[in-house]
């Protein structure tokens, strides 16, 4: 049986106020990437890219973002990620960035790949961390960060 | 190992095959606009074609095709068309031609491109035998 091949693309969102990171919801993702696809590559590459193309998985304490599109043309989004440079929702206008950590061809290469990168920015981390209480509250973070993606995608 | 064993052997007849007759093509085509009696500059005619690039391609695609047209034909010649010559790259021909099939509309009004003739070689755009006059 022929396998409808699809690419997931790991992405994080970068913003300067980390309160402001809550009040994103996939919709403002959505349309902002399909906006970005629109402009970098016209109506073909908006046409080609909304087909199969969705959000399927937004944290919005940690900013982790997994967008979901077909293997023939992944590469249109990927190319226009960069474009993005603000995200709306409710009116509200939030400047961030897109940052792309991984591409994966299933959701669990890329929870392992967001497990492994979790740990080196960990043991990047801890040595520059000042105090116990510092060290124990960034490895809490990760944890929570790995458990909560664990639990949405047994979900 | 490999490259050692290549540059041992003598030069051999070498049969190249190219899928495609040429990395540049020309195109001739013709603009058709509602009011006959517009004329355009080159100027404005080269911002139409890239604006008809840009809706469909987008930003990232409009310098890759290039082209420009760099010899318009008099009016006197051809007293109800106006013919142009594009020079493109292989690989954007298909862009530029689907660009200019879509092309629509110019300045609030209607107007269309023809492709009259694509070939590779400039000589063969002198002729066409669509508007040859016999005699």
């Amino acid at each position: 049986m022929v396998r409808l091949k699809s690419r997931y693309l790991l992405c994080e969102v970068c913003v300067s106020d980390r309160s402001n990171l809550l009040l994103l919801d996939d919709r403002a993702i959505y349309t902002a990437a399909k906006a970005a696809v629109a402009r970098a590559h016209g109506d073909y590459g908006a046409a080609l890219s909304s087909l199969g193309f969705s959000v399927k998985y937004l944290n919005a304490h940690t900013g982790i973002v997994f967008l979901r599109c077909r293997k023939s043309h992944y590469r249109l989004i990927w190319s226009a990620l960069p474009f993005i440079t603000s995200l709306e929702n409710r009116g509200q206008r939030v400047p961030c960035f897109l940052n792309c950590l991984h591409v994966g061809g299933t959701i669990r290469t890329c929870q392992k790949f967001l497990v492994r990168y979790n740990t080196q920015q960990l043991h990047r981390m801890l040595p520059l961390c000042q105090s116990e209480g510092m060290r124990w509250s960034q490895i809490y973070f990760l944890l929570l960060f790995c458990t909560l993606l664990l639990f949405h995608c047994l979900s | 190992m490999r490259r050692a064993h290549i540059q041992d052997q003598p030069a051999t007849y070498e049969r190249l095959v190219y899928k495609n007759t040429s990395l540049y093509h020309y195109m001739r085509i013709s603009l058709q606009l509602e009011n006959e009696s517009t004329r355009l500059s080159a100027a404005q005619l080269k911002q139409l074609i890239c604006s008809g690039l840009r809706d469909l391609y987008g930003e990232s695609n409009v310098l890759q095709t290039s082209d420009f047209p760099f010899y318009l034909l008099s009016n006197q010649t051809f007293p109800l068309f106006r013919s142009l010559f594009l020079f493109v790259s292989f690989s954007g021909l298909v862009k530029l031609w689907s660009a200019l099939t879509l092309l629509g509309s110019y300045q609030n009004e209607l107007c269309s491109f023809r492709v009259t003739q694509v070939s590779p070689f400039l000589l063969t755009l002198s002729g066409n035998s669509r508007e040859l006059e016999l005699d």
